[in-house]
Protein backbone atom coordinates (compact mmCIF):
# COMPACT_ATOMS: atom_id res chain seq x y z
CA UNK A 1 0.00 0.00 0.00
CA UNK A 2 3.02 2.57 0.96
CA UNK A 3 3.93 2.35 -2.49
CA UNK A 4 0.35 3.09 -4.18
CA UNK A 5 -0.01 6.69 -1.55
CA UNK A 6 3.68 7.24 -2.93
CA UNK A 7 2.57 7.44 -6.49
CA UNK A 8 -0.88 9.12 -6.18
CA UNK A 9 -0.43 12.19 -5.27
CA UNK A 10 -1.45 13.71 -8.54
CA UNK A 11 -4.52 11.78 -9.88
CA UNK A 12 -7.69 10.13 -8.45
CA UNK A 13 -7.53 7.78 -11.37
CA UNK A 14 -4.52 6.16 -9.82
CA UNK A 15 -5.89 5.81 -6.58
CA UNK A 16 -8.78 4.14 -7.40
CA UNK A 17 -6.40 1.50 -9.32
CA UNK A 18 -4.26 1.00 -6.56
CA UNK A 19 -7.43 0.31 -4.17
CA UNK A 20 -9.02 -1.85 -6.64
CA UNK A 21 -9.09 -5.83 -5.29
CA UNK A 22 -8.53 -6.52 -9.49
CA UNK A 23 -5.25 -5.50 -10.17
CA UNK A 24 -5.38 -6.98 -13.82
CA UNK A 25 -7.68 -4.41 -14.67
CA UNK A 26 -4.71 -2.19 -15.83
CA UNK A 27 -3.01 -4.33 -18.03
CA UNK A 28 -0.64 -1.95 -20.59
CA UNK A 29 0.23 -4.03 -23.63
CA UNK A 30 3.72 -2.62 -24.93
CA UNK A 31 4.37 -2.84 -28.68
CA UNK A 32 7.11 -4.91 -30.07
CA UNK A 33 6.94 -4.98 -33.58
CA UNK A 34 4.07 -4.28 -36.17
CA UNK A 35 0.90 -5.41 -35.18
CA UNK A 36 2.64 -7.14 -32.20
CA UNK A 37 2.00 -6.69 -28.46
CA UNK A 38 3.41 -8.00 -25.11
CA UNK A 39 2.12 -7.95 -21.85
CA UNK A 40 4.39 -7.49 -19.07
CA UNK A 41 4.28 -8.83 -15.55
CA UNK A 42 5.50 -8.42 -12.23
CA UNK A 43 8.86 -10.15 -12.10
CA UNK A 44 7.23 -11.69 -8.51
CA UNK A 45 6.35 -14.72 -7.06
CA UNK A 46 2.13 -14.94 -6.83
CA UNK A 47 0.85 -12.22 -4.06
CA UNK A 48 -3.04 -11.02 -3.63
CA UNK A 49 -1.11 -7.42 -4.46
CA UNK A 50 0.23 -8.34 -7.62
CA UNK A 51 -3.01 -10.52 -8.10
CA UNK A 52 -1.19 -13.65 -9.99
CA UNK A 53 -0.14 -10.81 -12.64
CA UNK A 54 3.55 -12.48 -13.02
CA UNK A 55 4.56 -13.87 -16.07
CA UNK A 56 4.27 -12.48 -19.80
CA UNK A 57 1.72 -12.51 -21.95
CA UNK A 58 1.62 -11.18 -25.96
CA UNK A 59 -0.88 -11.63 -29.01
CA UNK A 60 -0.38 -10.64 -32.66
CA UNK A 61 -3.08 -8.95 -34.76
CA UNK A 62 -3.52 -11.07 -38.09
CA UNK A 63 -5.85 -9.86 -41.22
CA UNK A 64 -7.79 -12.91 -39.92
CA UNK A 65 -8.34 -12.36 -36.15
CA UNK A 66 -6.16 -11.97 -33.11
CA UNK A 67 -3.36 -15.16 -31.59
CA UNK A 68 -3.16 -14.73 -28.16
CA UNK A 69 0.28 -16.47 -26.46
CA UNK A 70 -0.16 -17.53 -23.10
CA UNK A 71 -3.02 -16.04 -20.76
CA UNK A 72 -2.03 -15.28 -17.51
CA UNK A 73 -2.67 -16.66 -14.06
CA UNK A 74 -7.08 -15.95 -13.24
CA UNK A 75 -9.95 -15.24 -15.15
CA UNK A 76 -9.84 -11.79 -14.01
CA UNK A 77 -5.99 -11.60 -15.61
CA UNK A 78 -7.57 -13.16 -18.95
CA UNK A 79 -10.52 -10.98 -18.65
CA UNK A 80 -8.36 -7.76 -18.33
CA UNK A 81 -5.87 -9.15 -21.16
CA UNK A 82 -9.01 -9.13 -23.61
CA UNK A 83 -10.22 -5.77 -22.73
CA UNK A 84 -6.69 -4.59 -23.36
CA UNK A 85 -6.96 -6.21 -27.06
CA UNK A 86 -9.96 -4.80 -27.76
CA UNK A 87 -8.57 -1.57 -26.46
CA UNK A 88 -6.43 -1.68 -29.96
CA UNK A 89 -8.38 -3.40 -32.40
CA UNK A 90 -11.79 -4.40 -33.69
CA UNK A 91 -10.47 -7.87 -34.98
CA UNK A 92 -11.42 -11.03 -32.83
CA UNK A 93 -9.42 -13.13 -30.56
CA UNK A 94 -9.42 -16.34 -32.44
CA UNK A 95 -7.05 -18.09 -31.78
CA UNK A 96 -4.85 -18.82 -28.17
CA UNK A 97 -1.82 -20.93 -27.59
CA UNK A 98 -0.81 -21.79 -24.32
CA UNK A 99 3.11 -21.88 -24.03
CA UNK A 100 3.84 -24.21 -21.34
CA UNK A 101 1.21 -25.46 -18.99
CA UNK A 102 2.59 -23.67 -15.34
CA UNK A 103 -0.63 -21.91 -14.04
CA UNK A 104 0.54 -18.14 -14.77
CA UNK A 105 0.28 -18.88 -18.56
CA UNK A 106 -2.85 -20.93 -18.91
CA UNK A 107 -5.62 -19.57 -16.10
CA UNK A 108 -7.41 -16.83 -18.02
CA UNK A 109 -7.60 -19.51 -21.15
CA UNK A 110 -11.54 -19.49 -19.65
CA UNK A 111 -12.07 -15.46 -20.63
CA UNK A 112 -11.29 -16.91 -24.21
CA UNK A 113 -13.55 -19.20 -24.88
CA UNK A 114 -14.53 -18.89 -28.13
CA UNK A 115 -11.53 -19.41 -29.39
CA UNK A 116 -9.67 -22.38 -30.62
CA UNK A 117 -6.88 -23.28 -27.91
CA UNK A 118 -3.62 -24.69 -29.13
CA UNK A 119 -0.88 -26.27 -27.10
CA UNK A 120 1.98 -29.14 -27.38
CA UNK A 121 0.03 -32.49 -26.34
CA UNK A 122 2.42 -33.10 -23.26
CA UNK A 123 1.12 -29.73 -22.38
CA UNK A 124 -2.33 -30.41 -22.33
CA UNK A 125 -2.05 -33.94 -20.27
CA UNK A 126 0.56 -32.18 -17.84
CA UNK A 127 -2.58 -29.63 -17.41
CA UNK A 128 -4.88 -32.25 -17.00
CA UNK A 129 -2.68 -33.74 -14.35
CA UNK A 130 -1.38 -30.53 -12.57
CA UNK A 131 -4.83 -28.32 -12.72
CA UNK A 132 -6.41 -29.22 -9.43
CA UNK A 133 -3.32 -28.94 -7.25
CA UNK A 134 -2.28 -25.65 -9.41
CA UNK A 135 -5.77 -24.14 -8.37
CA UNK A 136 -5.56 -25.07 -5.51
CA UNK A 137 -2.14 -23.02 -4.57
CA UNK A 138 -3.76 -20.05 -6.70
CA UNK A 139 -7.03 -19.71 -4.26
CA UNK A 140 -4.82 -20.10 -1.47
CA UNK A 141 -1.90 -17.56 -3.07
CA UNK A 142 -4.40 -15.21 -4.50
CA UNK A 143 -7.33 -15.19 -2.31
CA UNK A 144 -10.08 -13.23 -4.25
CA UNK A 145 -8.15 -12.43 -6.90
CA UNK A 146 -8.10 -15.79 -8.32
CA UNK A 147 -12.03 -15.86 -7.54
CA UNK A 148 -13.96 -17.54 -11.00
CA UNK A 149 -10.69 -18.77 -12.16
CA UNK A 150 -11.06 -22.41 -13.68
CA UNK A 151 -9.36 -24.53 -15.87
CA UNK A 152 -9.93 -24.67 -19.59
CA UNK A 153 -7.49 -27.08 -21.48
CA UNK A 154 -6.48 -26.32 -24.75
CA UNK A 155 -8.52 -28.35 -27.07
CA UNK A 156 -5.74 -28.47 -29.97
CA UNK A 157 -2.79 -30.07 -30.00
CA UNK A 158 0.14 -28.87 -32.30
CA UNK A 159 3.44 -29.70 -33.21
CA UNK A 160 6.84 -28.67 -34.39
CA UNK A 161 6.31 -26.95 -37.81
CA UNK A 162 4.51 -24.44 -39.46
CA UNK A 163 0.96 -23.13 -38.03
CA UNK A 164 -1.03 -21.79 -40.63
CA UNK A 165 -3.67 -19.24 -38.98
CA UNK A 166 -5.97 -18.87 -42.05
CA UNK A 167 -2.68 -17.92 -44.33
CA UNK A 168 -0.83 -16.09 -41.33
CA UNK A 169 1.67 -18.61 -40.76
CA UNK A 170 4.16 -19.22 -37.54
CA UNK A 171 6.82 -21.44 -37.28
CA UNK A 172 6.46 -23.39 -33.77
CA UNK A 173 9.33 -25.64 -32.30
CA UNK A 174 8.89 -28.32 -29.56
CA UNK A 175 11.14 -27.98 -26.63
CA UNK A 176 11.57 -29.48 -23.68
CA UNK A 177 13.83 -28.02 -21.27
CA UNK A 178 11.65 -26.13 -19.22
CA UNK A 179 8.98 -28.05 -18.41
CA UNK A 180 9.03 -31.11 -21.08
CA UNK A 181 6.81 -29.72 -23.22
CA UNK A 182 7.47 -26.02 -24.09
CA UNK A 183 6.40 -24.41 -27.42
CA UNK A 184 8.62 -21.46 -28.52
CA UNK A 185 6.69 -19.53 -31.35
CA UNK A 186 8.44 -17.34 -34.37
CA UNK A 187 6.66 -15.03 -36.21
CA UNK A 188 8.84 -15.28 -39.69
CA UNK A 189 7.09 -11.59 -40.84
CA UNK A 190 8.37 -9.88 -37.56
CA UNK A 191 11.17 -12.19 -36.22
CA UNK A 192 10.17 -11.62 -33.04
CA UNK A 193 10.46 -14.98 -30.83
CA UNK A 194 8.07 -15.58 -27.76
CA UNK A 195 10.26 -18.04 -26.24
CA UNK A 196 7.64 -18.94 -23.69
CA UNK A 197 9.69 -20.20 -20.15
CA UNK A 198 12.68 -20.84 -21.99
CA UNK A 199 13.67 -17.53 -21.34
CA UNK A 200 14.05 -15.75 -17.87
CA UNK A 201 15.12 -12.48 -18.35
CA UNK A 202 15.73 -10.37 -15.62
CA UNK A 203 13.94 -12.74 -13.22
CA UNK A 204 15.67 -16.25 -12.13
CA UNK A 205 14.41 -19.08 -14.13
CA UNK A 206 12.25 -22.17 -12.29
CA UNK A 207 12.08 -25.51 -11.94
CA UNK A 208 9.54 -27.47 -11.11
CA UNK A 209 9.00 -29.27 -13.82
CA UNK A 210 11.92 -29.43 -15.45
CA UNK A 211 13.51 -32.77 -17.39
CA UNK A 212 17.13 -32.20 -16.73
CA UNK A 213 19.11 -29.13 -16.74
CA UNK A 214 21.04 -30.25 -19.42
CA UNK A 215 17.93 -31.00 -21.74
CA UNK A 216 17.27 -27.16 -21.13
CA UNK A 217 20.72 -25.91 -22.32
CA UNK A 218 20.87 -28.06 -24.98
CA UNK A 219 17.33 -26.00 -25.89
CA UNK A 220 19.18 -22.73 -25.53
CA UNK A 221 21.30 -23.97 -28.40
CA UNK A 222 18.84 -24.10 -30.65
CA UNK A 223 16.88 -20.87 -30.00
CA UNK A 224 20.73 -19.58 -30.29
CA UNK A 225 20.79 -20.54 -33.71
CA UNK A 226 17.50 -18.83 -34.55
CA UNK A 227 17.43 -15.53 -37.08
CA UNK A 228 15.24 -12.85 -34.31
CA UNK A 229 14.97 -9.93 -34.16
CA UNK A 230 13.46 -9.51 -30.62
CA UNK A 231 12.91 -11.53 -27.68
CA UNK A 232 9.73 -12.26 -25.59
CA UNK A 233 10.27 -14.40 -22.79
CA UNK A 234 8.18 -15.67 -20.27
CA UNK A 235 8.99 -13.66 -17.72
CA UNK A 236 11.09 -10.05 -18.06
CA UNK A 237 11.09 -7.05 -20.89
CA UNK A 238 11.18 -7.43 -24.14
CA UNK A 239 14.57 -7.66 -25.55
CA UNK A 240 16.51 -6.71 -28.89
CA UNK A 241 19.35 -8.79 -28.62
CA UNK A 242 20.05 -12.13 -27.14
CA UNK A 243 20.69 -11.34 -23.79
CA UNK A 244 18.15 -13.08 -22.34
CA UNK A 245 19.68 -15.92 -23.91
CA UNK A 246 23.00 -15.37 -22.20
CA UNK A 247 21.37 -14.35 -18.84
CA UNK A 248 19.55 -17.38 -18.70
CA UNK A 249 22.43 -19.89 -19.76
CA UNK A 250 24.59 -18.39 -17.12
CA UNK A 251 21.96 -19.48 -14.24
CA UNK A 252 21.51 -22.24 -15.36
CA UNK A 253 24.93 -23.67 -16.16
CA UNK A 254 26.33 -22.23 -12.51
CA UNK A 255 23.15 -24.21 -11.00
CA UNK A 256 24.29 -27.40 -12.58
CA UNK A 257 27.82 -26.78 -11.53
CA UNK A 258 26.88 -25.86 -8.16
CA UNK A 259 24.45 -29.68 -7.53
CA UNK A 260 27.49 -31.48 -9.46
CA UNK A 261 30.22 -30.26 -7.25
CA UNK A 262 27.95 -29.59 -3.62
CA UNK A 263 26.83 -33.24 -4.10
CA UNK A 264 30.29 -34.70 -4.85
CA UNK A 265 31.85 -33.64 -1.92
CA UNK A 266 29.10 -34.33 0.09
CA UNK A 267 27.68 -31.41 1.17
CA UNK A 268 23.81 -31.48 2.20
CA UNK A 269 20.99 -29.52 0.37
CA UNK A 270 21.13 -26.84 3.20
CA UNK A 271 24.87 -26.05 2.95
CA UNK A 272 24.13 -25.61 -0.80
CA UNK A 273 20.96 -23.39 -0.51
CA UNK A 274 23.49 -21.21 1.66
CA UNK A 275 25.81 -20.94 -1.29
CA UNK A 276 26.77 -17.32 -2.45
CA UNK A 277 25.39 -16.91 -5.56
CA UNK A 278 27.75 -14.73 -8.11
CA UNK A 279 26.94 -11.16 -7.70
CA UNK A 280 24.96 -11.30 -11.80
CA UNK A 281 22.90 -13.40 -10.52
CA UNK A 282 22.35 -12.52 -7.05
CA UNK A 283 20.53 -9.62 -8.15
CA UNK A 284 17.91 -11.19 -10.22
CA UNK A 285 14.74 -10.60 -8.31
CA UNK A 286 13.45 -13.90 -6.74
CA UNK A 287 17.25 -15.41 -6.81
CA UNK A 288 17.48 -17.01 -3.75
CA UNK A 289 14.06 -18.39 -3.47
CA UNK A 290 14.53 -19.91 -6.68
CA UNK A 291 17.70 -21.36 -5.68
CA UNK A 292 16.14 -22.57 -2.94
CA UNK A 293 13.13 -24.42 -4.68
CA UNK A 294 15.79 -25.57 -7.53
CA UNK A 295 17.92 -27.61 -4.96
CA UNK A 296 14.88 -28.93 -3.80
CA UNK A 297 14.42 -30.26 -7.46
CA UNK A 298 17.27 -31.08 -8.20
CA UNK A 299 19.47 -32.05 -5.15
CA UNK A 300 18.26 -36.23 -5.03
CA UNK A 301 18.33 -36.57 -8.72
CA UNK A 302 21.93 -35.29 -8.87
CA UNK A 303 22.95 -37.76 -5.92
CA UNK A 304 21.31 -40.54 -7.67
CA UNK A 305 23.54 -39.82 -10.70
CA UNK A 306 26.75 -39.73 -8.46
CA UNK A 307 25.66 -43.08 -7.21
CA UNK A 308 25.28 -44.42 -10.64
CA UNK A 309 28.40 -43.02 -12.25
CA UNK A 310 30.50 -44.02 -9.03
CA UNK A 311 31.32 -47.35 -7.98
CA UNK A 312 28.84 -46.94 -5.31
CA UNK A 313 27.67 -49.37 -2.81
CA UNK A 314 24.23 -50.72 -3.45
CA UNK A 315 22.48 -53.90 -2.69
CA UNK A 316 18.95 -55.24 -2.44
CA UNK A 317 17.53 -55.86 1.43
CA UNK A 318 18.74 -59.43 2.95
CA UNK A 319 21.10 -60.55 -0.02
CA UNK A 320 23.99 -62.14 1.89
CA UNK A 321 27.01 -60.00 2.46
CA UNK B 1 9.69 -25.29 37.25
CA UNK B 2 13.36 -26.67 37.94
CA UNK B 3 14.87 -23.55 36.31
CA UNK B 4 14.75 -20.53 38.08
CA UNK B 5 16.08 -18.67 34.71
CA UNK B 6 13.99 -20.38 32.34
CA UNK B 7 14.17 -18.37 28.90
CA UNK B 8 11.70 -17.43 26.78
CA UNK B 9 10.75 -19.10 23.50
CA UNK B 10 12.58 -17.18 21.10
CA UNK B 11 10.02 -18.22 18.29
CA UNK B 12 7.43 -17.46 20.91
CA UNK B 13 5.38 -20.29 19.60
CA UNK B 14 1.88 -21.50 21.95
CA UNK B 15 3.64 -25.33 21.51
CA UNK B 16 6.83 -24.57 22.79
CA UNK B 17 5.68 -25.36 26.88
CA UNK B 18 3.40 -28.68 25.63
CA UNK B 19 6.50 -30.14 23.70
CA UNK B 20 9.07 -28.52 26.54
CA UNK B 21 7.05 -30.85 29.53
CA UNK B 22 6.48 -33.75 27.19
CA UNK B 23 9.92 -34.23 25.84
CA UNK B 24 12.20 -32.43 28.23
CA UNK B 25 10.59 -33.15 31.56
CA UNK B 26 11.74 -31.47 34.36
CA UNK B 27 15.14 -31.22 33.04
CA UNK B 28 16.94 -27.34 33.06
CA UNK B 29 16.32 -25.81 29.76
CA UNK B 30 18.43 -23.48 27.81
CA UNK B 31 17.72 -21.81 24.36
CA UNK B 32 21.66 -22.07 22.72
CA UNK B 33 23.14 -21.09 19.59
CA UNK B 34 25.31 -24.13 20.33
CA UNK B 35 22.57 -25.43 18.83
CA UNK B 36 21.89 -24.56 14.99
CA UNK B 37 18.99 -25.83 12.77
CA UNK B 38 19.13 -25.29 9.06
CA UNK B 39 16.87 -25.43 6.83
CA UNK B 40 14.91 -23.79 4.26
CA UNK B 41 12.72 -20.44 4.96
CA UNK B 42 9.53 -22.85 2.88
CA UNK B 43 9.16 -26.08 2.06
CA UNK B 44 9.22 -26.58 -2.07
CA UNK B 45 8.24 -29.91 -1.15
CA UNK B 46 6.39 -30.92 2.70
CA UNK B 47 7.11 -34.44 1.59
CA UNK B 48 10.90 -33.89 1.62
CA UNK B 49 12.43 -30.81 3.80
CA UNK B 50 15.99 -31.26 4.72
CA UNK B 51 17.06 -29.99 7.93
CA UNK B 52 20.64 -29.94 8.96
CA UNK B 53 21.09 -29.84 12.84
CA UNK B 54 24.88 -28.80 13.92
CA UNK B 55 26.01 -29.48 17.63
CA UNK B 56 29.48 -29.78 17.10
CA UNK B 57 30.59 -26.84 19.66
CA UNK B 58 29.72 -30.02 21.72
CA UNK B 59 32.33 -32.17 20.17
CA UNK B 60 30.30 -35.49 21.05
CA UNK B 61 29.97 -34.72 25.19
CA UNK B 62 26.05 -35.00 24.88
CA UNK B 63 24.01 -37.79 25.49
CA UNK B 64 20.75 -37.39 23.54
CA UNK B 65 19.66 -35.08 20.72
CA UNK B 66 15.84 -34.70 20.02
CA UNK B 67 14.46 -33.63 17.20
CA UNK B 68 10.60 -32.03 16.59
CA UNK B 69 8.21 -30.31 14.75
CA UNK B 70 5.87 -28.82 16.55
CA UNK B 71 2.42 -28.51 14.42
CA UNK B 72 3.42 -32.34 12.79
CA UNK B 73 0.73 -34.94 13.61
CA UNK B 74 3.67 -36.92 14.36
CA UNK B 75 5.63 -34.59 16.26
CA UNK B 76 8.90 -36.19 17.08
CA UNK B 77 11.40 -36.78 14.49
CA UNK B 78 14.30 -38.76 15.82
CA UNK B 79 16.01 -39.33 19.41
CA UNK B 80 19.65 -40.05 19.02
CA UNK B 81 22.08 -41.29 21.23
CA UNK B 82 25.80 -40.70 20.00
CA UNK B 83 27.37 -43.18 22.46
CA UNK B 84 30.80 -43.23 21.67
CA UNK B 85 31.42 -42.38 18.29
CA UNK B 86 28.55 -40.05 16.93
CA UNK B 87 28.98 -36.27 16.70
CA UNK B 88 26.85 -33.26 16.81
CA UNK B 89 26.03 -32.99 13.04
CA UNK B 90 22.73 -34.77 11.76
CA UNK B 91 20.81 -34.02 8.73
CA UNK B 92 17.65 -35.83 7.31
CA UNK B 93 14.73 -35.07 5.42
CA UNK B 94 10.96 -34.45 6.92
CA UNK B 95 7.48 -34.20 6.65
CA UNK B 96 5.92 -31.13 7.20
CA UNK B 97 2.05 -30.82 7.72
CA UNK B 98 1.78 -27.10 7.64
CA UNK B 99 4.48 -23.77 8.72
CA UNK B 100 6.09 -24.78 12.00
CA UNK B 101 8.95 -24.08 14.61
CA UNK B 102 10.98 -27.43 14.22
CA UNK B 103 13.12 -28.07 17.74
CA UNK B 104 16.58 -29.65 17.83
CA UNK B 105 17.00 -30.26 21.83
CA UNK B 106 20.99 -31.61 23.16
CA UNK B 107 21.19 -33.20 26.24
CA UNK B 108 24.84 -32.49 27.85
CA UNK B 109 25.81 -32.79 31.77
CA UNK B 110 22.12 -32.58 32.86
CA UNK B 111 21.03 -29.33 30.78
CA UNK B 112 18.54 -29.96 27.73
CA UNK B 113 20.24 -27.05 25.17
CA UNK B 114 17.65 -25.81 22.70
CA UNK B 115 17.73 -24.59 19.02
CA UNK B 116 15.19 -23.67 16.99
CA UNK B 117 14.23 -22.56 13.34
CA UNK B 118 10.89 -22.35 11.37
CA UNK B 119 10.10 -23.45 8.28
CA UNK B 120 7.27 -21.82 6.22
CA UNK B 121 4.58 -24.60 4.68
CA UNK B 122 3.79 -23.22 1.38
CA UNK B 123 6.36 -24.00 -1.21
CA UNK B 124 6.71 -21.82 -4.64
CA UNK B 125 3.15 -21.22 -6.69
CA UNK B 126 3.86 -23.90 -9.63
CA UNK B 127 4.64 -26.85 -7.27
CA UNK B 128 2.99 -30.05 -7.54
CA UNK B 129 2.86 -31.97 -4.43
CA UNK B 130 4.89 -35.26 -4.79
CA UNK B 131 7.13 -33.88 -8.03
CA UNK B 132 9.74 -36.47 -6.11
CA UNK B 133 7.97 -39.00 -4.61
CA UNK B 134 7.96 -42.44 -5.97
CA UNK B 135 3.80 -42.43 -5.48
CA UNK B 136 2.76 -46.30 -4.66
CA UNK B 137 5.81 -48.00 -6.61
CA UNK B 138 8.37 -47.97 -4.18
CA UNK B 139 7.91 -51.91 -3.89
CA UNK B 140 10.40 -52.25 -6.75
CA UNK B 141 13.76 -50.49 -4.92
CA UNK B 142 12.02 -51.59 -1.28
CA UNK B 143 15.05 -52.12 1.37
CA UNK B 144 18.10 -51.15 -1.12
CA UNK B 145 20.53 -48.74 1.17
CA UNK B 146 22.78 -46.50 -0.82
CA UNK B 147 25.75 -45.25 1.24
CA UNK B 148 28.31 -43.31 1.03
CA UNK B 149 31.36 -42.21 3.28
CA UNK B 150 33.34 -38.20 2.93
CA UNK B 151 36.39 -37.65 5.56
CA UNK B 152 36.70 -34.16 6.82
CA UNK B 153 39.25 -32.68 9.18
CA UNK B 154 37.02 -33.76 12.26
CA UNK B 155 35.35 -36.52 11.53
CA UNK B 156 33.94 -39.37 8.85
CA UNK B 157 30.60 -37.77 7.26
CA UNK B 158 28.25 -40.65 6.36
CA UNK B 159 25.64 -40.49 3.95
CA UNK B 160 22.34 -43.45 3.17
CA UNK B 161 19.71 -43.37 1.60
CA UNK B 162 16.98 -46.28 2.68
CA UNK B 163 14.80 -47.01 0.20
CA UNK B 164 11.33 -47.27 2.35
CA UNK B 165 7.91 -45.76 2.29
CA UNK B 166 7.87 -44.66 5.99
CA UNK B 167 4.21 -44.74 6.39
CA UNK B 168 2.39 -43.09 9.38
CA UNK B 169 -0.78 -44.92 9.43
CA UNK B 170 -2.36 -42.13 9.50
CA UNK B 171 -3.83 -42.29 6.47
CA UNK B 172 -6.76 -44.68 6.31
CA UNK B 173 -5.59 -46.52 3.83
CA UNK B 174 -2.48 -47.11 5.60
CA UNK B 175 -0.86 -48.80 8.35
CA UNK B 176 1.94 -47.87 10.25
CA UNK B 177 4.94 -49.00 8.46
CA UNK B 178 8.08 -47.17 9.13
CA UNK B 179 11.89 -47.55 10.01
CA UNK B 180 12.05 -46.88 14.08
CA UNK B 181 15.39 -48.51 15.45
CA UNK B 182 18.56 -47.08 13.54
CA UNK B 183 21.74 -48.87 15.12
CA UNK B 184 25.64 -47.90 13.58
CA UNK B 185 27.90 -50.92 14.69
CA UNK B 186 32.30 -50.49 14.43
CA UNK B 187 33.28 -54.07 14.65
CA UNK B 188 31.39 -55.68 17.90
CA UNK B 189 30.48 -52.48 19.51
CA UNK B 190 27.22 -50.58 19.18
CA UNK B 191 28.97 -46.86 18.37
CA UNK B 192 25.89 -44.63 18.03
CA UNK B 193 21.84 -45.43 17.74
CA UNK B 194 18.73 -43.89 16.64
CA UNK B 195 15.63 -44.24 17.06
CA UNK B 196 13.30 -42.92 14.31
CA UNK B 197 9.41 -42.03 13.63
CA UNK B 198 6.96 -41.80 10.72
CA UNK B 199 7.53 -37.62 10.28
CA UNK B 200 10.81 -39.02 8.57
CA UNK B 201 10.54 -38.87 4.45
CA UNK B 202 9.86 -41.23 2.16
CA UNK B 203 13.34 -43.37 1.17
CA UNK B 204 15.14 -41.26 3.80
CA UNK B 205 18.44 -39.54 3.55
CA UNK B 206 20.38 -39.51 6.50
CA UNK B 207 23.55 -37.32 6.70
CA UNK B 208 25.89 -37.88 10.14
CA UNK B 209 28.92 -37.40 11.36
CA UNK B 210 30.83 -39.85 13.54
CA UNK B 211 34.10 -40.24 14.96
CA UNK B 212 36.85 -42.14 13.27
CA UNK B 213 39.95 -42.36 11.15
CA UNK B 214 39.75 -43.07 7.21
CA UNK B 215 39.85 -46.84 8.29
CA UNK B 216 37.37 -47.18 10.25
CA UNK B 217 34.46 -49.40 9.32
CA UNK B 218 31.23 -48.90 10.36
CA UNK B 219 28.00 -50.89 9.58
CA UNK B 220 24.55 -49.78 9.77
CA UNK B 221 21.44 -51.84 10.60
CA UNK B 222 17.89 -50.69 10.20
CA UNK B 223 14.51 -51.97 11.74
CA UNK B 224 11.31 -50.88 11.15
CA UNK B 225 8.33 -51.94 12.67
CA UNK B 226 7.39 -55.13 10.30
CA UNK B 227 10.69 -56.20 11.47
CA UNK B 228 12.39 -55.87 8.04
CA UNK B 229 16.39 -54.96 8.48
CA UNK B 230 18.00 -52.94 6.03
CA UNK B 231 22.01 -53.17 6.17
CA UNK B 232 24.87 -51.51 4.73
CA UNK B 233 28.59 -51.86 5.29
CA UNK B 234 30.39 -48.60 5.19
Amino acid sequence: MATCWNRISERALVLWLCLSAVPASALTPLPVAPDTWMVQGATEEFDPRNGGDISNSAFIVTPQGVVVIDTGSTLAYGRALRRAIAALTDQPVRWVINTHHHPDHVFGNAAFDDARIMALPGTIAALARDAPAFLATLTARLGETAQGTVTRLPETAVSEGTLDLDGYVLQLYALRGHTGADLVILDPRTGVLFAGDLLFWQRAPTTPHTPSLVQWLADLDELAALEVNAIVPGHGPLARSDAPLLQTRAWLVWLDALLREGVARGATQNELLHTRLPDALARLPLARFELTRSISHFYRRYEDQWWQDGDAPLRPNGEQK
Amino acid sequence: MADGRAQTDPLDSFMWQLYRERYLGDTPVRFDERVRLSAPGFAEDSGQVPVDIDASAFNGRFDRMLLWVELNPIPMVFDYQPLTHGLGRVALNLRLEQGSAVRAAVLSEGVWYVGSTFIDGAGGGCSTPGIASSGKDWSRDFGQVRARRVQTEVANRLRFRLMHPMESGLLPSESPFYIEDVVFTSGEDTVARMTWHASISENPELTIDMRGGDTTRYHLRARDNNGNVLEQDI
